[in-house]
């Protein structure tokens, strides 16, 4: 009976996605929950033709980034793999996951499962597949409406990996937050062991010590909470890293070392360090030898909205998404380094998936975008509002607010004193700005200089 | 414009380095710039974790804002070392807007599963935890002001009001203190106490002016009230979130 039904939900998921992608949705977790209706033990019933191991990312930021070249690595190994690339990571976007992974007759073969899942669901999604491994790349405020407070998110995490019997933890050592799911647990910890950022005032999310709730000290500080931490109180520290970078260059491309190997790679943004980190300290750990690893990174083509470059009648446009105060901090970074003059977009929503509430705007350092050479800055997405009052607040001039984006994007197109524009959007604002972006691109064409698409080429966020 | 040139305002803002979630400090940018808009001084200090003794000398508003459990925990038990002269700074007519965990730290306790934290006993309030989290855009309506007041509530504390306070609008969207009384956060005499973050008074701008006046009232006797300033795009968000939850009005 369950074998039957079985192969009635993975026809039924395939089907979903199919006329999915007729109408243009771009869900991937509606098919997998329409599996579950049919037949609830799916996962686990298909989990058992993953022969090697289950990896399980999970962490507020970069996981989708870190799964993904996690999974394309392996691939590009010689192993066979079932992964959500799409980034739904809630149980429908897992079920969704293996039932694209059978064939007609419900069956499949993978070497390993590769699953990036979101923190709150963990616990829902270890009832029906268990983790061999674990990795967590760190924890910020994010989408607070729907986890609540951080403690209530490492508090789920808590319980599920508890449930999952043996696993092993690969962790962010440089994140007290989520260091702490190590003790008294099997785990390997990676984590930049140098100064490479110039000092900030940011908010810091987990400053107070997590034993004895005194202020904690830094040897050095990366951003958010992360850096070479320690209680002078009571003698809580960074745990000893496994997989340490040193020997940070960012001048140009990105460089460091981690166990000897000297990286390189044209990747953007200082987070994209942990993301490659995780990556490396994951292969090792699972044992797989991490042979001509740079050319692996350099192939591998990061998900849309990561610092997406998309040039508009050879005029670079890039598109990057960001979901919350430490996501968006990075993304200004990135525009600061930049020192043409440009344009930037922001567009705000507060669907579901976003968040409903915005007040995390204002934990965002936005007044630094008035050192950004910035020609024209546009507001627009369902709170355009509230993020142009987070800008007249923070005294940085915007030239605009409007509901279309289209109109925003040929106000920059033919801004002729901008070199460069900057999209910046969060969550459920991502697909429908790539669509007129893109869409857009059409009509003006795309034609870039073969320097500039070398730039951009690449480039990973942290989102 | 008046020469507002004469007048200064102290804002102190406590702990900002332990209550900070959810954009409250926004609530500080906020009464800032619209002082610095009609040209008066503000001054804003900060008073943090690390600061051994805590000066209320001078202080005009006094802000404080919300965190979570255990670092609300931390600044109870620093501000209990200050109790009386909060009280005194209270029952003298000085300001204080307190939102979220800091509007709970006010009153006589705050009751969880497991500990109960004694609070401040300014306020003539309880605050006892609930299973659930009450989280929603929330819209009031408040009879000083005609435009609604607008936020979001994320809370697992439930409020209860006595004799000697009010609450400062009615629930036409959300939960308020307590998810079924109908109302929502205090106001007593110039205390101004609130679940709602968004932050608070960013879209609230008739609520942030008349916290400024009462500050300016106070310390400057004869003072003849703030002059309007262009809230056209405040009114444009705060009706945003009026016209979706509540319809247009």
């Amino acid at each position: 009976m369950s074998a039957i039904r079985k192969l009635i939900a993975v026809w039924a998921a395939k089907a979903a996605s199919v006329a999915g992608r007729i109408v243009g949705k771009k869900s991937s977790s509606s098919p997998g929950v329409l599996a579950l209706k049919i037949c609830p033990n799916l996962i686990s019933l298909l989990a058992k033709n993953v022969t090697k191991g289950v990896i399980v990312t999970c962490g507020t930021n970069g996981k989708t980034t870190t799964n993904n070249l996690l999974n394309s690595s392996l691939k590009k190994y010689g192993f066979t793999t079932v992964c959500n690339t799409l980034g739904a990571n809630m149980i429908g976007g897992i079920a969704t996951a293996f039932a694209q992974a059978c064939n007609i007759f419900g069956a499949f073969k993978a070497d390993y499962a590769v699953l990036e899942v979101d923190e709150a669901s963990a616990r829902r999604v270890f009832k029906h597949i268990k983790p061999n491994y674990m990795l967590i790349t760190n924890l910020f405020r994010d989408q607070l409406d729907r986890y609540g407070e951080i403690d209530i998110t490492v508090d789920l995490l808590n319980e599920a990996i508890d449930m999952a019997d043996g696993v092993k933890l690969i962790l962010n050592g440089d994140d007290p937050l989520t260091a702490r799911f190590g003790e008294g647990r099997d785990a390997v910890y990676f984590g930049i062991s140098e100064q490479v950022l110039p000092p900030s005032d940011e908010t810091k999310e987990g400053r107070f010590c997590l034993k004895c709730g005194e202020e904690q000290e830094y040897n050095y500080f990366h951003y958010s909470q992360l850096g070479d931490y320690y209680c002078p109180h009571c003698g809580n520290k960074r745990p000893e890293i496994d997989f340490a970078a040193t020997d940070v260059d960012l001048s140009e491309s990105m460089k460091f070392t981690v166990r000897g190997k000297r990286i390189d790679v044209n990747y953007r943004g200082f987070y994209n360090i942990y993301n490659i980190l995780a990556v490396y300290a994951a292969l090792n750990t699972i044992g797989v030898k991490t042979d001509n690893f740079n050319e692996i990174l350099s192939d591998y083509k990061p998900q849309i909205g990561r610092m997406e470059l998309i040039p508009m009648g050879g005029k670079p446009f890039i598109l990057n998404l960001a979901k919350n105060p430490a996501g968006f901090n990075q993304a200004i970074q990135t525009v600061l380094l930049d020192k043409r003059p440009k344009d930037v977009i922001v567009a705000i929503n507060d669907l579901a998936n976003d968040g409903r509430d915005v007040s995390w705007l204002w934990d965002v350092d936005f007044d630094k975008l008035a050192e950004a050479n910035l020609k024209q800055l546009i507001t627009t997405g369902i709170r355009m509002y509230d993020i142009s009052l987070r800008f007249k607040y923070a005294d940085v001039k915007f030239d605009l607010i409007t509901e279309d984006m289209k109109f925003a994007l040929s106000r920059c197109f033919n801004n002729k004193e901008a070199e460069v524009c900057y999209v910046l959007v969060n969550y459920t604002a991502l697909y429908p700005t790539q669509t007129a972006m893109l869409e857009y691109q059409k009509e003006v064409g795309a034609a870039l200089p073969p320097s500039e698409s070398n730039r951009n080429g690449g480039a990973l966020s942290a989102g | 414009m008046r020469d507002n040139g004469k007048f200064e305002i102290n804002i102190i803002h406590l702990y900002p380095d332990l209550l900070n979630l959810y954009g409250d400090r926004g609530n500080i940018a906020c009464m800032e710039k619209r002082l610095e808009w009609r040209g008066i001084t503000a001054n804003v200090r900060q008073c943090t974790n690390k600061d051994s003794d805590i000066d209320l000398t001078g202080a005009d508003i006094i802000f404080v804002g919300g965190g979570s459990d255990r670092e609300q925990e931390i600044v109870c038990s620093r501000l209990l070392k200050m109790k009386d002269e909060l009280k005194a700074y209270v029952n003298s007519g000085g300001v204080l807007v307190a939102v979220c965990g800091g509007y709970q730290l006010l009153g006589k306790y705050y009751k969880t599963a497991l500990t109960k934290i004694e609070g401040l006993d300014i306020l003539d309030i309880y605050t006892d935890s609930g299973d659930t989290r009450l989280i929603s855009n929330v819209v009031l309506e408040c009879d000083r002001f005609d435009m609604p007041i607008v936020g979001f509530e994320n809370h697992a504390g439930r409020t209860y009001l006595g004799e000697g306070v009010t609450p400062l609008g009615k629930v036409l969207f959300g939960n308020g203190n307590t998810g079924d009384s109908g109302y929502e956060g205090v106001i007593y005499k110039n205390v101004i106490a609130t679940y709602l973050h968004g932050p608070l008074l960013p879209k609230n701008p008739q609520l942030c002016d008349y916290i400024l006046a009462r500050a300016l009232e106070r310390k400057y006797p004869g003072f003849e009230g703030l002059e309007p300033l262009d809230d056209g795009l405040e009114e444009l968000a705060n009706k945003y979130i009026v016209g979706k939850y509540v319809g247009k009005a």
